[in-house]
């Protein structure tokens, strides 16, 4: 048993993690920074490639909270979603003293904010100003933030501890004084003394109990093979356990909102690698091609021209029979992706090239794929989908003529997406609503402190991430997302709260 | 040749997408696997792609 004192204790390293690290340590306080995994980085090492600021200026942040506030229907808790806002502008500066690069990828004016494309995700979510990470050879740059966050830390007296979760979280008179940590591999066990806790453990996007009893949804892998509903497991997500809601829990602190960060996804092999925004497949850039979905029943559910905006077709799958969907396609249809490209091109998921989808089809079926299908009539395609033959035969008439009238009666689609399903053999990619991670959980207020069902803070108990982000949402949380710029965002609200409370920064109105 | 991957590795498994033939993402493992002790001479060139590529600069020449 190893026993240490230091003022504050961060639970995690991911974004919120490190970045409340750092921004305390810079503050003055002593900081040690526990870490399940063998390495920094959490979530973003998969990914995050970009990043949100909201200017420092409160005519940008004032427009961009009511368009959240508004969007959540008001039911997201404004001190949250302002502690968000208000501090996104940090980032930029926070990534030039850790030495890390980002560049412009899109201003935002003022008339815009809250509307227009917002790169996956609902337009009242497009708040801010776009930036890209720069990252290193062909990876991301969050990866580097991550890294040079890490190193910035150390460099500065910080104390960093990786592959030793923290197990336990202390109160004494009610106020957290202290941590249990234990090493994963050694058993060695590391007893902290502490004035203040933040816990950044992320999601809990690998506990299937939680999952089902919190979101109401089936865990499943990436294969679908065990039936399940909604896919989690496609990138390595071991440690997202909840460890740090358990423990919040444990010490009184409410639930908050829980659910999904979530997105259109094809399971099983062969659709898509490790590193999403490496081209792997161009099936993954099929399923964002705006052209016709149905249900199981053969119903249309969703103007399909919303494919690029993954969260609102995640959230209408999962709202249909089986929690699937279909995207179907005739052969005119893959000609012409095949000689004009794809119509959607998400910036993440990127092809190179379309130019063999039957191959495609073809070689997902040797590797055994069982959710995509290439049939010379569109009867055989619903018997070997699964999907109602009389009510797929109608819909595909009802939209042909649609597509011939060039106006969509049922979800308004602008018409230049309106292609017709005639000439066989015909394609079908079946759809599942996909998990990056879960939303929430942690109930926080404004300054990040983790409050009990009265609202009353836990003293010295703080969080910051995806691990609360929930309550930007409300309750529950309305299409989630949980991301880097929330991450960073709150990461600096909770140690700026934190150290206010052990008396090392003056507090501010 | 020879490779070692320094313990700051994210695991984004980036090398196993662009170089299979030489990595390996172990996931129960939590590590990258390096599928030779010495790189054979054909795959050098894609081992230097990797040390190129690499998210964070964590694959070295030993
Ligand atoms: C595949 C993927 C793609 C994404 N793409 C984007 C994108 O393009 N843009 C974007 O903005 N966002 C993206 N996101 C979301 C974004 O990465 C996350 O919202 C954000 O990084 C969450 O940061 P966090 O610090 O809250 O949690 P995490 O980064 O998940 O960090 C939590 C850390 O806590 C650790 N931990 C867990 N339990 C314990 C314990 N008991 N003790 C100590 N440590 C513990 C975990 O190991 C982990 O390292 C993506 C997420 C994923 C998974
Ligand atoms: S690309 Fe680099 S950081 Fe990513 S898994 Fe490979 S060695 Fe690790």
């Amino acid at each position: 048993m190893q026993n240490l004192k230091v003022d504050i204790v961060v639970m995690g390293s991911g974004g919120a993690g490190l970045t409340a690290a750092v921004t305390a340590l810079d503050y003055g306080a002593s900081v040690a920074c526990f870490e399940k995994r063998p390495f920094q980085a959490g979530s973003v090492s998969n990914c995050a490639i970009g990043v949100t600021a909201v200017k420092n200026d409160p005519r940008y942040q004032a427009a961009a909270f009511n368009s959240i506030f508004n969007y959540t229907n008001y039911n997201g808790d404004p001190g949250v979603i302002k502690a968000w806002i208000n501090n996104t502008w940090r980032i930029l500066p926070f990534m030039d003293k850790v030495g890390a690069k980002y560049k412009l990828r899109a201003e935002l004016p003022l008339e815009k904010v809250g509307k227009g494309e917002a790169g996956g995700f609902p337009p009242q979510t497009r708040i801010g100003d776009a930036y890209y990470m720069i990252g290193r050879g062909k990876g991301h740059g969050s990866a580097i933030v991550a890294l040079q966050s890490r190193r910035y830390f150390e460099a500065h007296g910080g104390q960093f501890f990786v592959d030793t979760p923290i197990v336990d979280i202390f109160t004494e008179g009610g106020k957290v004084c202290g941590v249990l940590a234990k090493h994963n591999k050694t058993g060695e066990e590391y007893k902290v003394e502490c004035k203040a806790v933040i816990v950044a453990s992320g999601g809990f996007g690998n506990d299937r109990e939680m999952i089902k009893k919190y979101i109401g949804h089936n865990y499943t892998d990436n294969n679908c093979s065990n039936g399940g509903d909604v896919l989690f497991n496609f990138f390595p997500t071991e440690t997202m356990t909840g460890d740090g809601h358990k423990l919040c829990w444990k010490l009184g602190g409410a639930k908050g909102g829980m659910g999904i960060n979530g997105h259109n996804l094809v399971p099983g092999p062969g659709i898509i690698g490790n590193t999403p925004w490496i081209a792997y497949d161009e099936t993954r850039v099929m399923e964002e091609q705006p052209y016709f979905w149905v249900n199981k029943n053969g119903e249309r559910f969703v103007d399909e021209s919303q494919s690029s905006n993954h969260m609102a077709m995640g959230t209408s799958i999962a709202r249909q029979p089986g929690k699937m969907g279909y995207i179907i396609y005739d052969d005119d249809t893959r000609e012409y992706l095949e000689t004009h490209g794809p119509d959607f091109e998400y910036f993440i998921f990127q092809a190179e090239h379309l130019h063999d989808i039957k191959g495609q089809f073809e070689r997902l079926a040797k590797l055994g794929n069982e959710h995509a299908f290439m049939t010379d009539t569109l009867e055989e395609l619903a018997d070997k989908a699964g999907i109602d033959k009389e009510g797929l035969l109608k819909n595909v008439a009802r939209y042909n003529y649609y597509c011939d009238q060039g106006r969509d009666g049922d979800f308004s689609k602008d018409p230049k997406f309106m292609r017709p399903v005639r000439k066989g053999p015909f394609y079908a990619l079946r759809v599942f609503n996909a998990g990056y991670s879960t939303v929430g959980g942690i109930k926080v207020n404004g300054r990040m402190e983790v409050i009990n069902d009265d609202g009353k803070p836990i003293p010295g108990l703080y969080s910051a991430g995806d691990c609360m982000v929930g309550e930007l949402w409300g309750n529950p949380p309305v299409g989630g997302i949980g991301n880097y710029s929330h991450a960073l965002g709150f990461g600096f609200t909770a140690a700026d709260s934190a150290c206010e409370y052990i008396g090392i920064k003056e507090e501010e109105l | 040749m020879k490779l070692e991957i320094k313990d700051y590795c994210v695991r984004c498994g980036m090398c196993e997408d662009l170089y299979p033939e030489v990595f390996h993402l172990n996931v129960p493992e939590d590590r990258i696997d390096i599928k030779y002790d010495e790189i054979p001479p054909e795959l050098e060139e894609k081992a230097l792609g990797a040390i190129a590529d690499c998210a964070v600069g964590a694959i070295f020449k030993k």
